[in-house]
């Protein structure tokens, strides 16, 4: 026990991790915490396992803002001008190729194709094709690499976003994020390495706690939701009255009992459980220095827009991404919800891609300023696209898209993709892959590329089989790394 | 990482000894294939030389001894026993050449030196095999001897002992009584000794005093309580359906059969059959169907959109998935797609076992609520309430009976009286909201004391003519009455649909609240190719319930019509009649789990778009928010008035007619008060019995279909890729199920607890030995196949698991023999020395230590404040949980918190959805319950830290422990300090440790003295009044002391 507490401390000072704690007890504690042996290599994150990265990572994190419930590819990024032309026609049976289909739909007696009713142009030295739904998207589209030709195994909101989330379409698997907090450990040692937060009033689809749990993964790997309403993260807040002189001597005299303990117990856990005390302690007053926005000039709602002075709005929460991403937060998952456009799509998703373009561009712009979208890697996009074909009523004013798992579009930026790019390419109706398919293991592939590990090797034993995030499959997508 | 994980998984002990000994890579005299060999090939080699014989890229293979062992021609061998230079195996691991060199580079395995060490030892000492342990049937060992016997209380000790005797150790003295008595009461009741248990326990100097405890909390209700916790883990019980919206449903009287089945002893065996095939018993009782909801507790999806199909896969899938999990400790789950990469399971196999679980008619898309096959399940003092209804109901329809002959008589002079007033009608009122006469205006009758009824209008051109009781409103296809905001019923509202109609074409709406085409939302009872359709929807083409008569009805001459409705989402809920008929029904679509309620107006003779509205006349509309039964049906069927029947004879009336007139009788002021106040007896009564009926939970459960469904093998695991057909049937690694066994699911069941089955008995007393020491004697608790760890006692197992089948599978016993063994009783204190020879202390040289399951940890501290509510069972419950976090993640359905004692009960009723585990729970290990889980960690991370300062549950409890501390811990500081200390840790605190805390109180008095606000403040925090008469700022400081013992590492942890 001295010989294990001995090297506890010597790790401590080494990495001059606790503050406060200078009695050196529990010490154990971090790197226990964090999953990493005591004799294993000195990484210059805390935690992640020995040997990781693989190789030299171009992303040190990623802001990952998920699209939930299924943008139109067709109304916001692939541009068929050929639609137009056959507006109202049934779909050719051989371009919908038998494949199944939502039977929201299924039982449709047609399914008259529909252009999209809003306008498309080129930006950039790109050329990048958007739709005018996305003005400030077109403003930075040059740093933006598109990958037209995603695709997706399932066709229903539960089973597509879990599949995209944790590359499986059950509940069980741990989440992208909690994997890479599982690999490479945290830079930032008063805040959670893995960071979840979703856009408040943003409706529709449900979404789970399953989407970004540790699965089979110890739960210390599960991300932590930052919350916009009561405590940002569960249970930080003292009780009213109680203030942080209390709380410091609170956790003091508790180190102490405990402390008595680990001498009586030997037990290396009593150690972690004081350190995990100042760990929160130190959360307690990071978490509210951390969403402060006080500080913050006016030049960053200028970018963002005054949306990012409300708590929990899609925007606010793009400036707490850029702001976890300052403070060394590993993986940074956002949710907005809304994008299920069955019907009326055209009056709804004007609405809906309006409170995503300015404050996505904004947090774009800003990393680069920062200099932080070298290392940064933004992802945004959803679980599928929509249909080419109408679903409902279609009149000249009106039109629903039904879910659509072959091909949609997906934005990528920062940390060596490829920026003012456009991969893969679809159809003439936007409905099935012409070149290039990028499966969703693909893309999962290829963020943790970007992070410097090799997704085949990144694995954990279950059950006695070794899983990993892509399961048996995914390439990385060689064509939009540089 | 990996190499590190398999020396842990597969050479624990070996490796454990050897590093003691100074030695890291010493090579054991005798290699045990089971131990020693077995691992290394499993994972190396058996991805391509396995079980799987689709991914086998040579003739032999490591899983089968002869394979492996055969002759490959030209005198090449994989394994040629005793010689290392005949054997390609070591040929190829030791390939200087790394193309040649096993595993293949691309794999990214490799072999240590270690390990070639060892495949090379095993092959010198003639390469012996063995099958793999857990699939050989246990054998009774000879318990060993000991040097140490004195120390021995029963056979355990005397393998474990014997074990550390080899490593040069000896168990620890005995832990102290009073952690001896904490550490039981935890472990079989779920929470802490009360002070009166701690005194009558210490006090009690009776050899047998700790025997007589077990006896004593085995006999406690919380026992059953405590028991369930882990099988409700496995079971993945839930109170929501884990997909999507995530919808309640009801299967809390299963959890209750548990904690009951435990409680009375109900033998594993029996508790296995039961659970899995109690519905196939002979004459199965209603406990014994509610068993079953074991195989019914996995989830189901009910997203708009689904393929079916694939679900109803998903669903058999997890029962066999959970059933081989939790009862065989294998992993069939991986043979879903293709033969078992490690273990002997085919892909065949697998879809043997799921014929046995496919027969229950379900449907893949399932309901809010309950979904098919599901049954009422009465709790036992529902049953008795039940009864009373009916004996009370018999009595007074018997009085009622008595005075018939009165009633008849006073009925015909009634009807005398009035067969020349003007014309006189009658229908049921009960439940009525509107009455449209339509007698040549469109004004509306509410219910009597009914909210005034909107103003309603004619679209379109309308008009009236002679209808069938005064006159009719008359349609032309192009014009229709809105009534406004009437009727607005939702998918689990009653109602009823009630209209006259004479119509000139096939096709029309007559009484709708209903838009959009063709995806409409909302309710319809209309006309459609002269058939009657009745359709309530989400969205009509998959979201719905729609049902059309098979009969046509004849145009052109008038008909009643009506659909009513019980508020239960299921088509056969949903009944039609015409001319007050049920009617059979074709059902086209019956699937609806989401609101219909629509903002559109109430229409008669419209709705749903131009092209649907109504030709000819409609009577006489009505609409209810009850449902009327089929007499209601027919009284409202007839037409003639109460003077016209009065005309008739009673003989000639139809059984309609005389229901109307004796209802209308009933009904009026001309009843005598004998006869009104014992029919007013029996109908109250009867709707009394209604109303306690739809209390009731109901409970999904298994059922067998009358023809087994066909069963195929699902390529690729694919719902939508059959294969071959396949019959039930068990793996042929593993005993043969008897012939004269049942051919389904109840032989399947005798099957896995026949004393010829090798893993049940030892899944089962390794899960026991999980849940008392923290690990299972095969860690891998799950897995007991080739990947899986091997035992670290493997004679211990067997004799444990001969003698629960010995004992009759007699849980309580088994579990006494566990926990009344010198083993078990052991100090936890550690030494340094032990924990670097045996860090996850393996080998049981002192007691187990670990924290507390996260239900255990709220338990314990209500518990110590006194607030737990230590009442059994019920539906579950909505405790303390941050605002908001529902509605975070969904826009349907909010958790409303619930007061009084249902903040206080046990965790194990905590309400549980899902996708959204209750997150003081989740924090602590608990599983999601989305799949089943038979391990729980013991993680130990800041955001527990947070919860247990911060939560309002902990924070509250310390509040009235400080109440408690201040009432009855005594006089002085010291003496509250110790009592809470004790309460909370079972000791006493030392001289040290009641420093620290008298220290700390005296700086919290202070400090909230000082801020005379802030006391009151932190007092403010939970629903459970506080004391007024004691002093805010020093219950404030005792609060944060009581708070600082509740965080304590002792206190959260099992000693």
């Amino acid at each position: 026990m001295e010989k294990i507490l001995a090297e506890a401390q010597l790790n401590m000072n080494r990495r001059h991790f606790f503050g406060r704690t200078a009695s050196g007890l529990g010490i154990g504690a971090l790197a226990h915490l964090l999953g990493q042996d005591l004799s294993a290599q000195e990484n210059q994150a805390v935690g992640g396992l020995p040997g990781l990265p693989h190789f030299a990572a171009k992303a040190k994190r990623v802001i990952y803002l998920f699209q939930s419930g299924g943008p139109s590819h067709l109304d916001l990024f692939d541009y068929k001008p050929g639609v137009a032309k056959v507006s109202g026609t049934d779909l050719p049976e051989s371009v919908r190729g038998g494949q199944r289909l939502t039977t929201m739909t299924s039982m449709q007696a047609s399914f008259p194709v529909v252009p999209s009713l809003f306008k498309f142009a080129q930006h950039g030295q790109s050329g990048a094709w958007l739709s005018e739904l996305l003005p400030n998207t077109a403003r930075v589209a040059d740093n933006l690499c598109f990958i037209k030709s995603l695709y997706t195994d399932q066709i229903n909101h539960d089973p597509a976003v879990t599949f995209a989330q944790t590359g499986f379409q059950l509940a069980g698997r741990p989440s992208l994020g909690s994997w890479i907090s599982y690999g490479l450990g945290t830079e930032n040692k008063d805040l959670p390495a893995f960071v979840v937060m979703i856009s408040v009033g943003s409706s529709d689809q449900p979404l789970y706690d399953r989407l970004w749990g540790a699965g089979f993964l110890p739960s210390r790997y599960q991300g932590v939701k930052l919350r916009s309403v009561g405590d940002p993260v569960l249970y930080i807040s003292d009780p009213d009255g109680f203030d942080r002189e209390q709380r410091r001597r609170f956790i003091d005299d508790l180190d102490k009992l405990n402390q008595i303990g680990l001498e009586k117990y030997s037990d290396p856990e009593i150690g972690t459980r004081i350190a995990q005390y100042e760990m929160a302690f130190r959360m307690q007053t990071s978490v509210p220095e951390l969403t402060d926005l006080s500080k913050e000039p006016a030049s960053t709602f200028e970018l963002y827009g005054e949306d990012a002075k409300k708590p929990g709005t899609f925007a606010g929460n793009c400036l707490m991404a850029r702001r976890l991403a300052e403070r060394g937060v590993r993986f940074i998952q956002l949710y907005h919800r809304g994008w299920d456009h069955h019907s009326n799509l055209p009056a709804l998703l004007p609405v809906q891609a309006k409170l995503v373009d300015q404050a996505s561009a904004g947090l774009i712009e800003d990393l680069k300023q920062r200099g932080l979208l070298d290392d940064t890697l933004v992802i945004w996009g959803g679980e599928f696209g929509r249909t080419v074909y109408c679903q409902g009523k279609l009149t000249p004013t009106d039109y629903g898209r039904d879910h659509h798992g072959r091909c949609f579009t997906m934005w990528m930026a920062g940390a060596g993709i490829k920026p003012g790019m456009s991969y893969g390419e679809t159809d003439d109706y936007g409905y099935n892959i012409a070149k290039n398919p990028v499966h969703i293991h693909d893309v999962n592939a290829t963020i943790l590329n970007q992070l410097g590990i090799d997704h085949t090797r990144l694995t954990y034993k279950y059950q006695g089989r070794n899983f990993r995030l892509t399961d048996v499959h995914g390439e990385v997508v060689k064509g939009i790394v540089s | 990482m990996q190499m590190a994980r398999r020396f842990e998984i597969g050479l624990g002990f070996s490796l454990l000894l050897a590093a003691s000994l100074g030695a890291q890579e010493a090579i054991p005299q005798t290699i045990q294939f089971n131990r020693d060999i077995r691992p290394i090939l499993s994972e190396n080699c058996f991805t391509c030389h396995g079980p799987d014989k689709s991914h086998r890229t040579t003739v032999f293979h490591f899983d089968i001894e002869e394979s492996a062992k055969q002759d490959l021609g030209k005198g090449h061998y994989a394994i040629f026993p005793g010689d290392l230079e005949k054997s390609a195996l070591i040929q190829r691991i030791t390939a200087p050449d790394e193309r040649r060199r096993m595993p293949p580079a691309a794999t990214g395995k490799k072999l240590s030196e270690h390990q070639i060490a060892l495949l090379s030892a095993w092959i010198k000492q003639g390469a012996p095999w063995e099958k793999h342990w857990s699939f050989e049937p246990p054998k009774r060992p000879e318990v060993p001897k000991v040097a140490d016997s004195a120390r021995v209380r029963n056979p355990i000790d005397n393998f474990i002992v014997h074990r550390l005797e080899q490593e040069g150790l000896k168990l620890s003295p005995e832990a102290d009584r009073a952690t001896l008595l904490r550490r039981l009461t935890l472990d079989l009741t779920g929470k802490g000794p009360t002070t009166a248990e701690m005194d009558r326990f210490l006090a009690d100097k009776s050899p047998d005093a700790y025997e007589k405890l077990a006896d004593r909390l085995m006999q406690s209700p919380h026992y059953g309580e405590r028991m369930a916790l882990p099988w409700l883990d496995a079971a993945r019980y839930a109170d929501t359906s884990g997909y999507q919206q995530d919808h309640e449903r009801f299967m809390w009287r299963w959890r209750d059969w548990v904690i009951d089945a435990f409680n009375k002893n109900m033998p594993f065996d029996k508790f296995t059959i039961e659970q899995l095939a109690g519905d196939l018993l002979p004459n199965p009782t209603l406990d014994q169907k509610i068993a079953t909801a074991f195989n019914r507790n996995h989830r189901t999806n009910a997203e708009g959109g689904i393929v079916a199909e694939e679900f109803a896969a998903e669903y058999v899938v997890d029962r066999v998935a959970t059933t081989s999990s939790v009862f065989l400790g294998v992993t069939l789950g991986c043979a879903r797609c293709h033969d078992h990469k490690y273990d002997p399971f085919t892909q065949k196999e697998f879809y043997q076992l799921f014929a046995y679980f496919n027969n229950v008619p379900e449907l893949g898309h399932s309901r809010r609520g309950n979904s098919n096959p599901h049954i009422q399940a009465p709790t036992p003092e529902q049953q008795a309430e039940l009864k009373k209804y009916d004996d009370q109901i018999a009595s007074a329809s018997a009085r009622f009976t008595k005075l018939r002959p009165a009633l008849n008589a006073s009925e015909s002079a009634w009807l005398k009286s009035i067969a020349n007033a003007p014309a006189m009608q009658w229908a049921p009122s009960r439940g009525l909201v509107a009455h449209y006469a339509l007698d040549g205006n469109l004004g509306g009758e509410p219910a009597p004391n009914g909210k005034p009824l909107p103003e309603s209008k004619w679209e379109g051109s309308g008009q009236f003519s002679n209808g069938l009781m005064g006159q009719a409103a008359s349609f032309d296809g192009k014009s229709h009455i809105v009534l406004g905001d009437v009727g607005d019923f939702d998918y689990m509202n009653k109602f009823t649909l009630s209209a006259w109609i004479f119509p000139t074409a096939g096709t029309g709406a007559i009484v709708s609240r209903f838009q959009g085409e063709p995806q409409g939302k909302g309710y319809t009872l209309q006309l459609k190719d002269s058939k009657v359709e009745a359709i309530f929807a989400f969205r009509v083409p998959d979201h719905a319930l729609r049902v059309e008569t098979d009969k046509p009805i004849e145009l052109n001459q008038w008909h009643h019509v009506m659909a009513s409705y019980s508020g239960s989402p299921e088509a056969r809920n949903l009944t039609v009649y015409v001319d007050g008929v049920p009617q059979t029904v074709k059902v086209i679509m019956d699937i609806l789990t989401e609101s219909v309620s629509i903002k559109a107006p109430l229409r008669i003779g419209g709705g749903g778009g131009p092209e649907n509205q109504f030709h000819g006349l409609i009577d006489d509309v009505r609409i209810y928010n009850t449902e009327l039964n089929a007499e209601e049906a027919g009284i409202l069927s007839v037409s003639k008035s109460l003077n016209e029947l009065a005309k008739v004879s009673p003989g000639q009336r139809s059984a309609a007619e005389s229901n109307k007139v004796r209802s209308a009788f009933l009904d009026s002021s001309s009843v005598p008060a004998e006869i009104r106040s014992a029919f007013g007896q029996v109908s109250k009564l009867r709707e009394q019995r209604a109303n306690y009926d739809e209390g009731i939970s109901t409970l999904m459960v298994m059922e067998e279909m009358p023809t087994p469904r066909e069963t195929h093998v699902l390529l690729r695991g694919a719902y939508d890729a059959p294969g071959e057909v396949v019959t039930p049937g068990v793996p042929a690694i593993l005993p043969p199920i008897p012939a004269d066994f049942p051919k389904n699911r109840l032989g399947f069941a005798k099957w896995l607890v026949d004393p010829s089955n090798p893993l049940t008995a030892r899944v089962a007393v390794n899960r026991f030995w999980q849940m008392f020491f923290g690990t299972g004697i095969v860690k891998t608790v799950d897995d007991f196949g080739s990947q899986g760890e091997s035992p670290s006692h493997p004679e211990l197992l067997d004799w444990l698991a001969t003698e629960f089948v010995r004992t009759g599978w007699n849980v309580k016993e088994m579990q006494k023999t566990i926990l009344t063994s010198a083993t078990y009783r052991q100090a936890s204190e550690a030494t340094p020395e032990m924990v670097q020879k045996d860090p996850e202390n393996r080998l049981l040289a002192h007691g187990a230590r670990y924290r507390l399951p996260a239900e255990t940890l709220r338990d314990q501290a209500l518990s110590m404040a006194g607030l737990l509510v230590e009442k059994l069972g019920g539906p579950s419950v909505k405790p303390y949980q941050p605002e908001g976090l529902w509605t975070d993640l969904t826009q349907q359905g909010q958790y409303v918190q619930e007061h009084g004692e249902n903040l206080y009960r046990r965790s194990l009723y905590t309400f549980w959805k899902r996708t959204i585990p209750p997150p003081s729970m989740a924090n602590f290990d608990a599983p999601s319950r989305e799949s089943c889980t038979v391990q729980r960690g013991f993680t130990n991370s800041p955001l527990q830290a947070l919860d247990l300062m911060n939560d309002v549950s902990y924070l509250e409890a310390a509040r009235v422990l400080a109440e408690r501390m201040m009432k009855e811990g005594g006089a002085t500081a010291e003496q509250r300090i110790a009592f809470a200390f004790r309460l909370a840790t079972g000791r006493l605190p030392s001289a040290g440790e009641s420093r620290v805390l008298a220290e700390s109180l005296h700086y919290s008095l202070v400090k909230f003295q000082t801020r005379p606000n802030s006391a009151i403040k932190y007092l403010k925090v939970g629903e459970h009044p506080r004391d007024q008469k004691i002093d805010a700022q020093e219950l404030a400081a005792y609060t944060t002391i009581a708070s600082l013992i509740i965080n304590l590492d002792e206190t959260v942890t099992k000693e």
